[in-house]
């Protein structure tokens, strides 16, 4: 078997993670050689992840704390969402259950069935490992023994993205990877099948290859400039495109969360890393100019601005195909969801696994490429409605922007979701899927979506004794979680960053 | 939501009953009894997959029920001979085939040597197969380092004393019996629901929910429309035939599914009889022919021809009516998914029972989930007879008729590079498609890169591990019929 020749185009996060898993993953079968331009920059402001990451890290043979230290990385359980359903309101969408998990009848269930007898019940939050270690700053790797209920929690990572890439560089170079520094001027394509055959950089070099992952970014250079797929735009649901960055100095807690503020015009993020906290302002250039914008941010961060605020552009939407003859798009030149849920490493990581699985021969089988583009849709549009979600569900009537939001047509598919769950709490199963169960309902009820009934089988159990079983339940969590470590007390003993900011 | 009416008297009508009452006891269960018709195969065929021992635990029914007061007997799976001829016949079981070596599955470790030359064929790797095969039985070993941990078992029903029992339990769990004759619905005017059920002596029975288990008329359903969703081009069996020979002294624990000129033949032995069937397509066969092949094999004469209609009904439940079992889904009992697919239903009912109104949104996300499982039964059944290989004109046809989209789409992906898409809804496991793909010769094209870590002689080192441990246990087991007059014995004490 001949190694194909596998160019990467870009070297940010989604090129170094392609590039580490695949050198890692599959030696022997591929040469893989990235292309990327110190000139151009990265986006990296993905700084929140999801719980998915851990076991792309540990394919890789990454050692947690190594890898924690390098990044100056926190941990994760969930996100804080602040003035959402209306202002005043937070809530916490943990990573992990509600309850113990793993019953037959869902917990939130005999929560809401209590609730609506009338009988007074602690909020949702308290019966939950992640938000109650989150709300007292707390953190402990979760038990491995399922029984209890200190394993019914996950955790992720708020790390510096602009250190991750390089991290990866490290191992991907390890393992032989070649890298060459240089811009892209040419894409030179075979004449009979419409295939890319090389890229050309501005010295004169012409790299060959057999695939070509397009890592490019918003430039999309191969699946938009030069094979020209179509965009998919969602922006008529998903409306903000633009993105003011600012770091600042850590003035206020190290969360093991992150922090999702809305905000009239759109939402701010709060991700507190070791040394500093990326901040961000997410908004739609219909309403809100790019200079209101960074007044705003900066009047909203809390500790002193590290660097002036960085404006991005995009747009909601993904390309009709991920993988077009041989070039497959990861990462933002195949589509972008705002970070609002921490998706966007996530859908990288989504790609890289689907092209491990599916990775091709000299000759790509129609078969491997169309399942390919069958899966990353199904990510993508399982949570675009998720996000939609977040918007819909709301009773902010306070500028025009969730005016907008809070009456738009959405799509049938969440339609139909937000229904069941009004009538009698129900979530729509999906076995696979980034989003489980207790994702959906910590929305749904973080954000005032109510549902009238419940499920009937949560009527058998006598009220006294679910309310003295859930009375136990809630002290178990507090006490499990008021027993461990402060979350900065943790990682200053697990993983310190090497150096100072 | 107060008043549930059953209609159907059979294994089926009784078990909805009782899982209503234990599941939701707020809810008055009436059952009208009437006997079940001779189509209905979910009352009719004896042979169930695993899930019926998970539906008696959820009713709060213990295995030594099943098995000891309704003469319930084990089954491990099916031998399927000459569905491939040139192909050694192979086991479906419901176990797990291999274990993983490295990070690869172990069908890719398999499919690899199988290239490479010669391995045994994939379902020695199934410990429940080589059990089966020399008609032995334990229980699942609680200890998961056992090659006899991961099995699951289904029951080989007897037809008579199991509806009887399930007809006590759901008594004993408060449904109520209201004897009577079917006449006919009344139907609300305006909403088109189903008023009231009227019997024979001129009573109507109300209720805000109408469970339809009379078989394929679908007395109830059927009375509200007659869409159906028709999958013969995919499974040409319209005939079936049934008999029941005495039984033998050791019955085996595996099914034989034996393929023929016309469609197929299976033989099941169980404690108290040894059942004969025939499913064939009538544009094959004559019933008098069909009827002379079967008593060649089972020695008596079979009962009079089933017509089957296989397809399924687009919307089970419609208004307050929820049609089960074969008022829903019609199917061969290729692989005995008749009373699962009834089983599946019931449980879908009581978990997602709405209030009286039966909101349009609630029925919609049923019948969506209902869909997604049958058309993948219906895929996996398919599966059968696109992977064939005979002369005979119809396998011949089956060949090379398109399969469903969703089954030519995992016919694909596997004969690629072994992978296997997921679907929602599935009812069965990977290694079930496995074994039958690879049981009837589809071997994937291209072997999966991630597997090249492990060296050839690494991976056939850890297979002949595998059926060493399988080898040296299997000759300890007890054989079936010991096992389950040790369980009389142990019950009697």
């Amino acid at each position: 078997m001949l190694a194909r020749r596998v160019v990467i185009v870009g070297g940010g996060t989604a090129g170094w993670m392609t590039a580490a898993a695949l050198t890692r993953l599959l030696p022997g079968r591929c040469a893989v050689h990235l292309v990327e331009s110190e000139a151009i920059g990265i986006v990296g402001v993905g700084e929140a992840t999801l719980p998915h990451i851990r076991a792309f890290n540990e394919r890789l043979g990454i050692d947690e704390a190594d890898f924690m230290a390098a990044t100056r990385a926190t941990f994760k359980l969930g996100i804080e969402f602040v003035d959402w359903g209306r202002i005043g309101d937070s809530y916490i969408h943990p990573f992990g259950t509600f309850g113990p998990g793993g019953a037959e009848v869902d917990f939130h269930q005999f929560w809401l069935r209590l609730k609506q007898q009338g009988i007074a019940v602690p909020d949702l939050d308290l019966f939950s490992m992640a938000c109650t270690m989150g709300r007292m700053n707390r953190f402990a790797l979760p038990s491995r023994d399922s029984r209890g209920l200190d394993s019914t929690f996950g955790y992720a990572y708020q790390f510096d993205a602009t250190l991750y890439a390089p991290y990866l560089r490290r191992i991907a170079e390890e393992m032989g990877a070649k890298r060459t520094e240089g811009r892209i001027v040419t894409v030179h394509r075979d004449r009979e099948t419409g295939d890319v055959t090389s890229v050309q950089l501005e010295s004169g070099e012409k790299i060959e290859g057999d695939l070509f992952v397009d890592c490019s970014g918003f430039v999309s250079l191969l699946l938009d400039k030069t094979l020209g797929e179509p965009f998919e735009d969602w922006s008529k649901w998903l409306l903000n495109d633009r993105a003011a960055a600012m770091p600042c100095r850590t003035a206020g807690a190290v969360t093991p969360y992150t922090g999702v503020i809305a905000m009239p015009y759109g939402w701010r993020w709060r991700i507190p890393l070791q040394h500093r906290t990326g901040n961000g302002y997410v908004y739609s250039s219909q309403f809100l100019s790019d200079e209101d914008a960074a007044a705003t941010l900066i009047a909203a961060v809390e500790g002193e601005p590290i660097a002036e605020p960085r404006v991005l552009r995009f747009k909601a939407g993904r390309r009709t195909r991920s993988w077009v003859r041989n070039c497959v798009g990861i990462g933002l030149a195949s589509g972008f969801l705002e970070p609002l849920e921490s998706t966007s490493i996530y859908l990288i990581q989504a790609a890289i696994t689907a092209l491990l699985e599916l990775f091709p021969e000299k000759e790509i089988s129609p078969v491997d490429r169309d399942e390919f583009n069958r899966l990353i849709d199904l990510e993508y549009d399982r949570i675009r409605d998720f996000l939609i979600l977040h918007y819909h569900a709301t009773e902010r009537a306070d500028t025009p922007y969730w005016d907008y939001v809070r009456t738009m047509q959405i799509p049938d598919t969440l339609a139909e979701k937000m229904e069941l769950f009004r009538r009698r709490g129900r979530v729509v199963k999906y076995r696979e899927g980034v989003f489980l169960d207790a994702s959906w309902v910590a929305v749904y009820l973080g954000q005032r979506v109510i549902p009238q009934g419940h499920d009937l089988r949560a009527d058998a159990p006598p009220a006294e004794s679910l309310v003295a079983g859930m009375r136990n339940l809630a002290a178990e969590i507090q006490a499990l979680a008021g027993a461990m470590e402060d979350h900065g007390a943790y990682l200053s003993r697990y993983c310190p960053m090497k150096d100072a900011a | 939501m107060r008043d549930v009416v059953v209609l159907g008297g059979g294994l089926l009508g009784w078990s909805a009953a009782a899982a209503l009452r234990r599941k939701l006891p707020a809810l008055r269960v009436t059952v009208i009894p009437l006997p079940p018709p001779p189509d209905a195969l979910a009352e009719r065929i004896g042979s169930t997959l695993p899930s019926i021992v998970a539906f008696h635990r959820d009713i709060g029914m213990s295995d030594g029920d099943a098995l000891l007061r309704a003469h319930c007997s084990i089954r491990l799976g099916t031998e399927f001979e000459h569905w491939n001829e040139g192909l050694p016949s192979y086991v479906h079981t419901y176990d797990r085939y291999g274990q993983p070596l490295g990070t690869a599955s172990f069908h890719i470790h398999w499919a690899r040597q199988a290239r490479l030359g010669s391995t045994p064929p994939f379902d020695h790797y199934s410990p429940a197969a080589a059990m089966a095969r020399s008609g032995r039985f334990i229980l699942p070993a609680t200890d998961p380092a056992s090659p006899f941990a991961h099995f699951e078992y289904g029951l080989a029903l007897d037809l008579v004393a199991y509806p009887r029992m399930m007809r006590a339990y759901a008594q004993h769990l408060g449904a109520i019996e209201r004897p009577g004759g079917f006449k006919g619905v009344r139907l609300d005017g305006e909403t088109g629901f189903i008023a009231a059920l009227v019997l024979d002596d001129g009573q109507e029975i109300e209720a805000d929910l109408f469970v339809d288990c009379t078989g394929p008329r679908a007395l109830l359903r059927g009375a509200l429309d007659q869409d159906f969703e028709d999958w013969s081009r995919w499974l040409p069996c319209d005939r079936l035939l049934l008999a029941d020979a005495a039984p033998v002294a050791e019955p085996s624990p595996l099914d034989r599914a034996i393929a023929h000129g016309a469609g197929w033949r299976w033989v099941a032995q169980s404690l108290g009889r040894t059942s004969h069937g025939f499913a064939y397509a009538a544009s094959e066969l004559s019933d008098d022919k069909a009827a002379r092949t079967l008593r060649g094999h089972a020695g008596i004469d079979p009962q009079p021809p089933i017509a089957l209609r296989q397809g399924r009904r687009p919307q089970p439940w419609l208004r307050n009516c929820v049609a089960l079992g074969d008022a829903a889904t019609m199917v061969e009992p290729l692989e005995w998914t008749n009373l699962h697919l009834a089983h599946s239903a019931i449980d879908r009912l009581v978990a997602m029972m709405p209030d009286r109104d039966c909101a349009a949104v609630e029925l919609w996300d049923y019948n969506r989930q209902c869909a997604a499982e049958t058309e993948r039964v219906r895929d996996f059944l398919a599966l059968h007879y696109a992977a064939s290989h005979r002369d005979e004109g119809l396998w011949r046809r089956m060949r090379d008729t398109t399969p469903p989209a969703s089954l030519a789409h995992t016919m694909r992906l596997f004969a690629e590079r072994g992978r296997l898409p997921f679907y929602e809804d599935e009812t069965f496991a990977r290694d079930s498609w496995l074994a039958v793909l690879l049981g009837q010769g589809l071997i994937p094209r291209r072997i999966d890169p991630l597997i090249d870590a492990v060296p050839p002689a690494q991976s056939e080192q850890g297979m002949a591990a595998m059926r060493e441990g399988i080898a040296r246990l299997v000759p300890s087991l007890p054989t079936h019929a010991d096992f389950l007059r040790n369980l009389q014995r142990q019950a009697a004490r």
